[in-house]
């Protein structure tokens, strides 16, 4: 994949002279809400697409994308992450905030509405029947992530070992995340950048 | 008001730390979340976090807000509050400064390390949140197939997840009543 590095920079020069159109904070706090509200197990990425770069045209691809990717690496949800940039990017730190807590507070007042049923009536067999029925659809959805995510990585020693391994520290012998992230991070960083540079040298 | 205090202590000591350790979107994060709310605290049951776990993906937002469903079992609204704050907060302040960083800077051997050294540790944990939930609601073959079938339409092909979610409830509204 020779051209993957100059297109990365061209991209990146594209970006750099693009010049953003102004966006009122008010318009881009009113956006977050409505897609905080409708933000539904994954399918968010494309409503923020077609809403930011679409139809309001105030990303470039080059910028969503590489929003996108940040807000995967990044901490934290990628919903949220992704508001965060866009934010950040058209109105500033305010912006980041407004985005954030847009994307945030419609569904933390939705699912405590639904907690609230769930404590009326979730006693019930037939409610929590049927939200097994659900949780069994979700984790159907979560599979088909994992495999797709999983089909991303590329294939060689090092990767598989941390993916299993991180896999059967948490999944199966239930060892606690955050030791076993901070121990195999640096693994993996170091791996990849070896990789890379190697790659580098080769072309 | 001392026990509520702690309380709200203990919620935010367990999910801040978490928010700045979920890599690869909240999936990562859902064998951690069960272990400490079910195993170490005791805020709700197994089959209570089968149940939040299923709200939370049948309502929008992200997933990682059942932590405010916990935080609700545990200390009412203030509980869902602080829950809520510590699961996103960190990880928002990291991200600022990440991104305010990044947009500044080209990039770089190290940024495409980062990003292809984290991914397949993102991929493990997201198989283990999987296995933790399959556990936890422990499934009938009924369920099983289910979570076939809709990981295989997902997989497949570009049906929404609206969609899915709500024929599943009416199926099993309808199991239920014969």
């Amino acid at each position: 994949m020779p051209d993957d590095h100059d297109s990365a920079e061209n991209s990146e020069r594209r970006t750099r002279n693009y010049f953003p159109p102004t966006v009122r904070l008010r318009d881009l706090a009113a956006l977050f809400v409505r897609l905080g509200a409708s933000n539904f197990g994954g399918g968010n990425r494309a409503w923020v697409h077609r809403e930011v770069v679409e139809r309001r045209g105030w990303l470039t691809e080059e910028q969503f994308l590489s929003g996108y990717t940040i807000g995967t690496i990044l901490p934290g949800s990628n919903p949220v992450n992704l508001a965060l940039y866009i934010g950040l990017r058209l109105c500033g730190g305010i912006g980041a905030a407004c985005a954030v807590v847009g994307m945030i507070a419609p569904a933390f007042a939705l699912i405590l509405t639904s907690g609230y049923f769930y404590r009326q009536f979730g006693a019930v067999g037939p409610v929590h029947f049927i939200l097994g029925g659900i949780t069994a659809a979700a984790v159907g959805a979560s599979l088909s992530v994992s495999v797709k995510m999983a089909r991303r990585i590329p294939v060689n020693a090092v990767s598989v070992g941390l993916a299993v391994g991180s896999f059967v520290a948490v999944g199966i012998l239930r060892w606690p995340l955050i030791p076993v992230v901070l121990a195999l991070m640096p693994v993996g960083i170091a791996a990849a950048f070896l990789r890379e540079r190697k790659r580098g040298r080769d072309r | 008001m001392a026990v509520t205090d702690s309380r709200l202590l203990d919620l935010i000591l367990v999910f801040a730390p978490l928010s700045l350790f979920s890599f690869g979107g909240g999936q990562s994060l859902f064998a951690e979340i069960q272990h400490q709310s079910v195993g170490i605290h005791h805020w709700i049951t197994d089959a209570q976090f089968t149940d939040l776990y299923a709200i939370s993906k049948a309502t929008p937002g992200p997933a990682t807000l059942m932590v405010a469903l916990i935080g609700w079992q545990v200390n009412g609204f203030q509980g869902a509050l602080a829950a809520a704050l510590a699961m996103y907060g960190p990880s928002s302040i990291a991200g600022y400064f990440a991104v305010r960083w990044w947009l500044r800077r080209p990039p770089s051997l190290l940024t495409r390390a980062v990003e292809q050294g984290l991914a397949p540790i993102a991929v493990g944990l997201s198989f283990a949140g999987v296995l933790t939930v399959i556990q936890s609601s422990d499934p009938g073959p009924l369920q099983l197939a289910t979570t076939a079938v809709a990981g295989l339409l997902l997989y497949y092909t570009r049906v929404g997840i609206y969609w899915l979610i709500g024929s599943v409830t009416v199926i099993y509204a309808a199991l239920v009543m014969t």
